[in-house]
């Protein structure tokens, strides 16, 4: 009697296991990794889910990679570092996908990176800025975003431009914040000469930011520059306006993270925001190619929204799965990972490429990431109307920077 | 000057933490259980008045009432029907009741934070201003008017719930119940009504806590977490159930964080009261205002 049960059980399990190899080679699963709940940035993990999905349904529209469908399996990290850990071994152990997509917080890709190196599965890093993710030197890790070294460049050849004697930057106490302020600091000494510079860190759990803003006021800044990520840096713009200390005719705010283009930067941030720079990502006079103006099409189709820059670099991270798969023939991670290598693709920024130099932040790095700077001019100003002041590839234009008086 | 500055700074962040602390003072007081819930009543209160205030287009001084009411429910229905089980069998509970209280109020805590983040969504909002001046100078002091104004209003609260605790017929059952439930409850008074308003009170206080501080914190499904955590280390530092206790370390806390941000390191300023909690922990445990334990 037993082993006939023992017998029908394992002819029970036998028939699902081959029922879920039937499913799985029908479809190439692909694992998302984002925040969908707090305390990580959910309107970023909103805007990367968004930007996967809408690629996922123009791949699949148009046939699918070799016949087979994009199957999209998402995991909410909270932008918690071991969540994201867990998500990346639950998606590669359980749901054998064959490469993730869509971390867009430094602390939660170093934690995921660290599982997808142990599997040895390919993992486009869709937002991580921080350079250590680079630095690690990890063969399945892929950076098709924004880096913090690229975003420090351009700081300090702002802050040059703008001929700022005195600096501050206030950075959250995250990876990528920190890594970032240091890394400005260091592009400063390098790119200029006579700017003083310092940094304060703080807390993205607490609120109130005063201590730290309050010292400033006796001798204020030519610029205070804003790393931190909503809704730490939505509070420390109305704090710096409260107390007099920015914006000002002295002091101009530059925001380095680039939240201007949140879906709550203008419920949250009013005066405070006046003629501030934005380290832009995405704009829409920029020139795009035309997935990007498909991409753009189908999002604000879907969601009723303008676009963003996360959209672009989410919908690229998958784009370039597929692309993968598609060169390789094969959803083998070796396979996978040599076609990324040798890869030349117009994605929706441009022609996306991944440098193997295996030093530093340069390793399976687009380099060339485009970017732009623009000013807020006006209070509830859509992105569209805020003004460029620094067109890609270009310097920034002075005469183009509107003071505040 | 910027002495100054830090000192006004630290005395308004040190009334916003004991309108915070007092609700849950009062809960150890009479309960003898730590509410892990508490930071959630703030939130709720901040969501009440922004929400009423931005998308019904309510007056932000009649949205203010609201987020109070809604606290005072919250805190009635939480009471009666997860804390009452802690009571109501009060002589044979033993070592469960702190388990329970633990394991109930933390599942609160999440389950709350999760409905509002699914319900309303997971961005800021920026509650709006109770005057619309976004900065009042006063010499070489710079304040928001809604800072001013709200600092004021907790002010009054507290001043209020201090006298209602001290001088009303209800208050003195509470403070009876606190000091002994038991003997309250063979003197007469109804220990478990005395429960509900604490429990109530207690929501109602730190909901308008989060209310007022909407336009200045910007709440976000999970904003009560930071001030719950301050609150705990209020009420320890104040003396467990002391209410005078827990505002005079509120504003010590305010104060200290205030100037340790600047003079020791704002990096670390978050620390500063734990670092005070430990000292008082070997030193004076029973808080400032406390009370030794006596077991006979």
């Amino acid at each position: 009697m037993l082993s006939r049960r023992l017998g029908l059980l394992t002819f029970a399990a036998g028939l699902f296991a081959f029922s879920s190899i039937t499913f799985a080679a029908d479809t190439i699963k692909v694992g998302v990794t984002v925040a969908q709940s707090p305390p990580g940035s959910v309107s970023q993990g909103t805007q990367v889910k968004d930007g996967v999905e809408v690629a996922a349904k123009i791949i699949n529209d148009a046939g699918g990679v070799d016949g087979k469908k994009i199957e999209l399996i998402v995991e909410d990290t909270q932008g918690i570092p071991e969540k994201a850990r867990a998500a990346v071994e639950k998606l590669i152990t359980r749901d054998q996908v064959v490469a993730i997509v869509g971390e867009h917080q430094s602390s939660a890709a170093l934690a995921g990176i660290e599982v997808a190196h142990r599997y040895h599965v390919p993992y486009i890093n869709t937002n991580g800025w921080s350079d250590v993710i680079r630095e690690k030197g990890y063969p399945e890790v892929f950076n098709p975003g924004n880096y913090n070294s690229r975003v420090a460049i351009a700081v300090a050849d702002t802050m040059k431009s703008l001929g700022a004697k005195n600096v501050v930057a206030f950075c959250e106490n995250t990876d990528y914040g920190v890594g970032l302020a240091k890394l400005i600091g260091a592009q400063i000494a390098e790119r200029t000469q006579g700017i003083s510079y310092k940094y304060e860190t703080l807390d993205r759990a607490s609120k109130d930011y005063l201590p730290a803003i309050l010292p400033l006021k006796a001798n204020p800044p030519d610029v205070i520059v804003e790393i931190l990520l909503p809704p730490g840096a939505y509070i420390l713009l109305n704090q710096l306006n409260e107390q007099g200390v920015a914006p000002t005719a002295k002091t101009m705010i530059y925001d380095a993270s680039g939240i201007a283009d949140y879906p709550d930067f203008w419920q949250n941030v009013g005066d405070a925001a006046k003629n501030m720079l934005v380290f832009g990502l995405y704009h829409p006079k920029m020139p795009m190619p035309e997935l990007g103006k498909k991409v753009a099409a189908d999002y604000t189709a879907k969601v009723k929204a303008d676009p963003n820059r996360l959209l672009f670099q989410a919908a690229d991270s998958l784009f370039l799965v597929a692309e993968a798969i598609k060169a390789a023939k094969s959803t083998k991670a070796d396979d996978m990972i040599k076609a990324l290598e040798g890869m030349k693709w117009s994605g929706t920024r441009g022609e996306v490429s991944f440098s193997n130099e295996k030093s530093g932040f340069k390793y399976h790095q687009w380099l060339d990431v485009p970017y732009v700077t623009f000013q807020i001019t006006a209070v509830k100003q859509p992105v569209a109307d805020m003004k460029l002041v620094q067109d890609p590839g270009k310097a920034l234009d002075l005469s183009r920077v509107e003071k505040t008086k | 000057m910027l002495t100054l500055d830090l000192l006004i700074n630290g005395l308004v962040i040190g009334v916003f933490y004991a309108l915070m602390a007092i609700g849950l003072s009062l809960i150890f007081g009479i309960l003898k259980v730590v509410n892990f819930a508490h930071g959630e009543f703030y939130m709720v209160g901040a969501y009440a008045y922004t929400l009423l205030a931005l998308m019904a287009g309510v007056s932000p001084w009649l949205a203010l009432p609201f987020a109070l009411i809604a606290g005072l429910l919250l805190g009635l229905v939480v009471e009666r029907l997860l804390m009452r089980p802690l009571y109501s069998g009060y002589t044979s509970w033993g070592v469960m009741r702190d388990e329970y209280a633990v394991i109930v109020t933390f599942a609160l805590s999440i389950f709350l934070i999760n409905v509002v983040d699914k319900v309303v969504g997971p961005y800021a909002y920026k509650g709006p201003a109770l005057i619309d001046i976004s900065r009042i100078t006063i010499g070489p002091i710079a304040i928001s008017g809604h800072r001013l104004i709200a600092a004021i209003v907790a002010i009054a609260v507290i001043v209020i719930v201090a006298l209602i605790i001290r001088y009303s017929f209800w208050g003195r059952q509470i403070q009876a119940v606190s000091q002994n439930r038991l003997g309250a409850s063979l003197a007469g008074i109804d220990t478990a009504k005395a429960s509900a308003i604490v429990f109530s009170l207690a929501g109602g206080l730190a909901a308008i806590s989060g209310a007022l501080l909407a336009n200045i914190f910007n709440p976000t499904p999970d904003v009560g977490v930071f001030p719950a955590i301050k609150s705990y280390v209020i009420v320890v530092l104040g003396g467990m159930g002391s209410v005078p206790g827990s505002i005079i370390a509120s504003i010590i806390l305010g104060v200290l964080e205030s100037f340790g941000g600047v003079y020791i390191s704002y990096q670390y300023r978050d620390t500063f009261g734990l670092f005070l909690l430990i000292l008082f922990l070997l030193f004076r445990p029973q808080g400032l205002f406390g009370e030794k334990a006596r077991e006979v």
